[in-house]
């Protein structure tokens, strides 16, 4: 025991000495990175830190997993109210409203705008889900969207064409119909009806394909009960009363069955297509209305304040971790979007898209990407409120109009409070 | 005996670290968020002290009405369905039969299984399409059921999956009970001619009743505050039919970010069921009868 504490001893003064010899020959800055990625996103991620931290010695960064991205911003938020808390952190995009609040969050504002960042040529949403009020309050992390994945083989049996990009709500419709067949448990498409924001985000885009909005443009009332909102509630009655759509409770029950090939069509993103490994799957942008656009679900890294040095470290890095070519070797590596349109002219490009055949379509599709969910701390009770008019719809219990203006009424309560 | 000084010392060591964890744990954050429910918190921005404001909001909510409404019926169901189905279960494990610990072991295994698992595995059960319950119903014409699909049927559903889970849980309590029963009361009972139900009630039953007690004042604790099943398999829906209180005081909390106010439902729940317990001590005081 005493022989190993006087080693253990030895071994702090030799920390000691060593930190002060390294501290007059200007030691790195050392910032930490909370992270969730796990498996290969998480392997590819370490490697891009590890090749950082070898090509210069001014910033070393520290990669810590934070386990589950779900309870993140928890954590981040017990972390700052202990005072020690990391300087980047992945956070979900719909989070943006409420970590902007936080004193600790760096404002960036100024700082994308140095010339040799670029902002502009990152997707446009995933530079609205980062901006709050205005302000620049993270940068993107992880961009995607839905799109219409379907099964060929399912297709050919019923004789149906595969899906074009000029498919509309109605031929969507139809196809879903002949794709149902009760005897067999086959469905023509599927919609997750637990009423969270899973169902809600579906329902937007189909608001926003009819000319529609979530809120006025001052941000103050609903705008969503609309003739376009009705109509788009309209559609996904119909096809509930077709009964060709098979009702995920939000348990994902959906990826198993489409990969069983008991769903023909889902609308969902990249991320899902790695759970589709026994389907030869084709992938097409949205049917449409009076337009195809889509819904994307952008993420972020958040940058917090522990003092100017490591603040100019943080920001030093992640200019270098989001440049172009850095993210196109990490979408190689994970199958995540590219996240700026420079990445699409570089020559790793098109090892990218061959590696990853049914991601061109969902790149493709960030250009329909026109509009984000709005930026607000109260966006969790809107959706809720939307949520339940959806649900109700799809569940035959409520009539399109008569839900979205109750649900209208809701959200109008929710933000005359602030 | 007289304890020295250096044995006094010793004892406080032993419990420290039970008492740090219990202080730290337990007794901090509860003394915390009794704060929290008198001020308007959104875990980011600095709170600010509202009063008695979050239990006033709480007094006009609808939902939380609602919810109170569905805990209640929740807790109506459940405390008998599983007090009176733990008591059947453990009369037939009381018998002398071969395998008979294979029996009572399969009948504690729900009891050992993670609420979480439970609830995944009665999603796949209980899934209206391809879930092996409304395939063995259909062989004898009935369904399909929604289940936890349809707002009408999920929080019996709710029910007869945590009732599964507990059960056993009950049947183990009250089957050491019933072997502390003396045999020689039985006997006499049935030596003055009473038969095995008139035993049961006359005998049986009320030398069970510290064990009921115990149980329906367990059970009921445990049904006003059910919520991990109800994440995992409703969560809350569909259309609200599953928020019972505590998904509520969730969902405010940790969805909505209003922390004061689900601060203030915990409390209610709290006062409510410290309520509900003595009053079931005060009613079995006059009823139980304890052998001893």
């Amino acid at each position: 025991m005493k022989r190993l504490a006087l080693v253990g001893l030895a071994g702090i003064v030799a920390a000691v000495v060593a930190a002060g010899s390294l501290g007059a020959s200007k030691s790195p800055v050392t910032i930490v990175m909370w992270h969730g990625y796990t498996d290969v996103e998480g392997k590819a991620l370490k490697a891009q830190i590890d090749q950082y931290n070898r090509s210069q010695s001014a910033v070393h960064v520290n990669l810590q997993f934070y386990g589950n991205a779900d309870y993140a911003l928890q954590k981040v938020l017990t972390a700052i109210s202990g005072g020690k808390y990391p300087d980047i952190a992945y956070l979900y995009g719909s989070w943006a409203a409420n970590i902007a609040k936080s004193p600790k969050t760096l404002d960036l504002t100024q700082r994308v705008k140095e010339p040799g960042f670029n902002f502009n040529d990152i997707w446009p949403a995933a530079r609205l889900a980062a901006t709050v009020n205005g302000k620049v309050i993270a940068l993107p992390a992880l961009i995607d969207n839905l799109a219409l994945v379907y099964n060929k083989k399912l297709f050919r049996q019923a004789g149906v064409p595969f899906p074009t990009a000029k498919w509309t709500w109605a031929t969507m419709q139809r196809a879903a119909k002949k794709l149902t067949n009760r005897s067999k448990k086959q469905f023509g498409w599927a919609y997750v009806n637990d009423g969270s924001e899973d169902t809600v985000w579906r329902y937007w885009a189909l608001l926003w394909q009819a000319g529609g909005d979530i809120l006025t443009p001052d941000g103050k009332k609903a705008a969503f009960d609309s003739p376009a909102g009705v109509k788009a509630l309209t559609h996904l009655q119909r096809m509930a009363r077709d009964k060709s759509i098979y009702f995920d409770s939000g348990n994902g029950n959906y990826t198993n069955l489409f990969n069983s090939g008991r769903i023909a069509m889902l609308y969902t993103g990249p991320w899902d297509l790695s759970s589709f490994p026994n389907v030869d799957y084709g992938v097409q942008i949205l049917p449409g209305d009076r337009n195809h656009q889509t819904i994307a679900g952008p993420d972020n890294w958040v940058l917090f304040d522990n003092g100017k040095e490591r603040a100019n470290a943080a920001w030093t890095f992640m200019k270098w971790f989001m440049s172009t070519k850095q993210h196109l070797k990490l979408a190689i590596a994970t199958g995540e979007l590219p996240m700026r349109r420079s990445e699409l002219k570089q020559p790793g490009y098109r090892t990218y898209t061959k590696r990853y055949p049914g991601v061109k379509t969902f790149v493709a599709n960030l250009l329909n990407a026109k509009k984000v969910r709005p930026v607000d701390a109260r966006y969790p009770r809107i959706s809720e409120a939307v949520g339940q008019a959806v649900q109700a719809v799809l569940l035959g219990k409520a009539d399109p109009k008569k839900a979205l203006d109750d649900a209208a009424g809701k959200v109008d309560s929710i933000l005359r409070r602030p | 005996m007289r304890l020295t000084r250096s044995e006094h010392a010793a004892g406080w060591l032993f419990v420290l670290p039970a008492a740090l964890l219990i202080t730290g744990f337990g007794l901090i954050p509860i003394g915390w968020s009794l704060l929290l429910s008198f001020q308007s918190s959104d875990f980011v921005s600095p709170a600010t002290w509202v009063g008695l404001a979050n239990y006033r909001a709480l007094e006009s909510d609808p939902e939380f009405r609602s919810a109170i409404g569905r805990t209640l019926l929740y807790t109506a169901l459940f405390v008998p369905i599983t007090v009176l189905g733990g008591l059947a279960v453990a009369v037939v494990l009381n018998a002398k039969v071969r395998f008979i610990s294979i029996y009572r072991t399969a009948v504690f295994i729900p009891v050992a299984c993670s609420t979480v698992a439970t609830a995944i595995i009665f999603n796949w059960l209980l899934e209206p399409t391809f879930g092996i319950v409304n395939y063995v119903l259909s062989w004898v014409g009935l369904g399909p059921y929604g289940f936890f699909q349809n707002p009408d049927q999920s929080l019996y559903s709710v029910v007869l999956m945590t009732s599964w889970g507990w059960i056993g849980f009950n049947a183990i309590v009250y089957l050491a009970a019933l072997q502390s029963i003396p045999q020689e009361l039985v006997e006499a009972a049935s030596i003055d001619g009473a038969g095995r139900f008139t035993t049961f009630r006359r005998i049986v039953w009320p030398l069970l009743g510290p064990a009921t007690l115990f149980l329906v004042v367990w059970a009921s604790i445990n049904a006003l505050q059910v919520f991990d099943e109800i994440y995992v398999s409703t969560r809350g829906g569909p259309l609200h039919s599953t928020t019972v209180v505590v998904y509520y005081l969730f969902q405010q909390a940790f969805q909505f970010f209003a922390a004061g106010y689900g601060a203030a439902i915990a409390y209610v729940l709290f006062v409510a069921i410290l309520l509900l317990t003595l009053l079931q001590l005060w009613v079995a005081r006059r009823r139980v009868h304890y052998s001893s």
